[in-house]
């Protein structure tokens, strides 16, 4: 059975576990990125089918990220959900282009049924 | 008859009158009469007898020195001055009598009582047909009422000028006491011409802009320092603002002075409206809250970051939290269960406390944004009373009356206020089962009020509650908490153009309302 890929990518080592435990046990498969320096990399090794990021990340911030995922043909495609504990981070999130923001501290089930909307999309 | 009549003749003519008949003995009666009839002290004096002695008073002499005739007729009038013998008059009298000439003068003079009395006196000499001064006649008026009254004018003057030169001290006094006033202020000031020439600065100005008081008098205030004060902002509110809005209040420039650095300045500006010297004069006041400012925003900084920080291990948790709960084993303890709930409860209250500092935070430092829409106010404030009734088992939430469909406003932060003061209500009479929430359309403003039965709130803590981190004494150990709620709730409120209020009686609940204003240019107002 093909599992679909979700790539997670957040500085805090707490939550990247948290969220592969719950999102592992809803049935996907998950790439953990602590440092989002090495993301693209991993994009392009593994072509995940949806992205969960943060924004502030030490040397490269969230919205950096997204904007550059958004300019290449290539990744422009793949559903980026911001999930982020910054007040301005919904503004952030829609100005770089996400597909949905998700403010921290979040409800799982709420996480997991977006997740599963966007995948689904 | 004829004998006595020869007789009284013969005796007039010793005094150099010669009368031929009855009818000028007759005339002379008159004229004795007139004499005596006259307000005027009338006396003669016989210069050719050693001593000048007076010979002839009228009544009015008398009536005047309080002599009677006897005590008059030869004496020299200098009885009259008793022992005021130093007057410079003296001197006059004593030249016309030993010239012959008449004269005019204002000497004090005594009654018989020793009563002062000013003595108009005029003398004028009678001389014979060889030119000799034979008598003279004095005309004597008592101006004592004039003189007095030119005294009192005199004392007046005096008067005055000791008023004025005392004013003008005190005035000068006050003077230096609003210069001392001016020059201490921990604020700048510029006084400015109408044709924005600097009249005056003052010590505070000095010192914060680096300049010294002779570059800066007498300059235009946009050449001053080579230029740097030539500031657009400035200019725009001296020359467009301050002519048709007198006063400008908390104008706020922006100006990097090459100097100094980057400067943010609060000015208030006053031109000067009263008639006079002043006018059209310009005030400007300068606070310099470049370093305020800066401290402001790093604390906004430090909270937004403290609170982001704060909240990502707060993720984690919350998510393990709902994790351990969807992989509970079925066959747990109740009381497992019951932990693990009350432990997402507490999080979930962590996490309110770390939304509220940021919030006040921001409210604080004026940050706050409002999102005006208008929305379906009474319906709001029902889910708002559903959500927390939903939570709450053990107090009835009664909503009555109805305020407005429409009303523009930020929702989340009127819903916020409404929470905060319904969770309040409910928190604080744990012995009531009820809270009332009123709505109502009062004028232009629509009102809120929550009510409660419960303990209620002192009279000198009722204006405190509205403080940041004021909590009630004993309050603080029986119901946890920050104590901001009430502080952002006013705020909220009060950028809405409303205000916030309570009624309370110690022991007897309390009623906490709220107003907003409903026409919206009023509410966009503040």
């Amino acid at each position: 059975m093909y599992n679909k890929t979700i790539l997670i990518c957040d500085d805090d080592e707490g939550i990247l576990d948290m969220l592969e435990l719950i999102l592992e046990e809803t049935g996907y498969r998950i790439i953990p990125v602590k440092n989002s320096l090495l993301i693209y990399e991993e994009i392009e090794k593994q072509s995940p089918d949806l992205i969960l990021l943060d924004l502030w990340m030490p040397v490269l911030s969230g919205d950096q990220v997204l904007r550059t995922l958004r300019k290449n043909p290539e990744t422009n495609n793949i559903p980026v959900i911001v999930i982020s504990a910054s007040r301005e981070g919904q503004r952030i999130a829609n100005e770089a282009g996400a597909d949905d923001f998700i403010a921290k501290p979040f409800d799982l089930d709420q996480l997991v049924n977006r997740v599963q909307k966007l995948i689904a999309a | 008859m004829e004998n006595r009549k020869g007789h009284e003749l013969d005796s007039l003519n010793n005094g150099e009158f010669t009368f031929s008949n009855d009818t000028l003995k007759q005339d002379l009666s008159l004229l004795m009469k007139a004499l005596d009839s006259s307000i005027s002290g009338i006396i003669l004096t016989d210069n050719q007898q050693p001593d000048n002695p007076i010979i002839y008073c009228n009544k009015a002499f008398e009536r005047i020195t309080g002599y009677q005739r006897h005590e008059i007729i030869g004496h020299n009038c200098r009885f009259l001055q008793k022992e005021d013998r130093n007057q410079k008059e003296r001197a006059v009298l004593r030249n016309a009598v030993k010239e012959g000439k008449e004269c005019v003068v204002e000497m004090r003079n005594y009654q018989k009582n020793g009563t002062l009395f000013w003595n108009e006196l005029y003398m004028s000499p009678i001389k014979d047909e060889q030119g000799n001064v034979c008598y003279f006649i004095g005309v004597q008026n008592d101006v004592t009422r004039r003189k007095k009254a030119e005294q009192e004018l005199l004392h007046q003057q005096d008067v005055m000028e000791a008023q004025i030169s005392e004013r003008t001290k005190s005035l000068k006094e006050s003077e230096d006491y609003l210069s001392s006033i001016v020059q201490t202020v921990r604020e700048s000031l510029v006084v400015l011409n109408p044709d924005f020439k600097v009249l005056s600065v003052n010590e505070h100005f000095l010192k914060t802009f680096k300049v010294g008081k002779e570059e800066t008098e007498g300059r235009l205030l946009y050449d001053l320092g080579n230029g740097q004060w030539n500031i657009p902002q400035l200019k725009e509110l001296l020359e467009n603002i301050l002519p048709t809005n007198n006063p400008v209040e908390e104008f706020e420039v922006e100006h990097d002075f090459p100097h100094i650095g980057k400067k943010l300045m609060l000015l208030n500006a006053h031109r000067i409206e009263l008639e006079g010297q002043y006018k059209d004069r310009i005030l400007i006041a300068i606070e310099d809250i470049t370093d305020r400012r800066e401290i402001e925003r790093r604390k906004d900084d430090f909270l937004s970051i403290a609170s982001h920080e704060l909240k990502t291990p707060l993720t984690t948790i919350k998510g393990y939290v709902q994790i351990m709960q969807r992989l509970l084993p079925s066959d747990i303890s109740d009381k497992f269960k019951d932990i693990l709930k009350k432990t997402g409860i507490y999080v979930e209250r962590l996490n309110t406390l770390i939304a509220d500092l940021l919030d006040m935070s921001r409210i604080q430092t004026g940050n706050i944004e409002l999102h005006r829409e208008t929305f379906d106010f009474d319906k709001a404030i029902h889910e708002a009373v559903e959500n927390i009734q939903a939570a709450t088992k053990t107090h009835q939430i009664i909503i009555k009356g109805s305020a407005t469909n429409s009303y523009t406003g930020d929702e989340s932060h009127i819903v916020q206020v409404i929470n905060n003061l319904l969770s309040n209500a409910i928190k604080y009479s744990p012995e009531s089962d009820e809270v009332e929430v009123y709505l109502s359309k009062v004028s232009n403003f629509l009102k809120v009020a929550v009510k409660d039965k419960g303990m209620g709130i002192k009279i000198e803590d009722q204006k405190k509650i509205f403080d940041r981190f004021f909590r009630v004494g004993e309050i603080q150990q029986r119901f946890p908490g920050m104590g901001i709620g009430l502080y952002v709730c006013e705020q909220i409120i009060k950028n809405h153009g409303g205000t916030l209020w309570v009624e309370s009686e110690f022991g007897q609940g309390s009623t906490f309302s709220f107003t907003l204003p409903l026409d919206e240019r009023k509410s966009n107002v503040q």
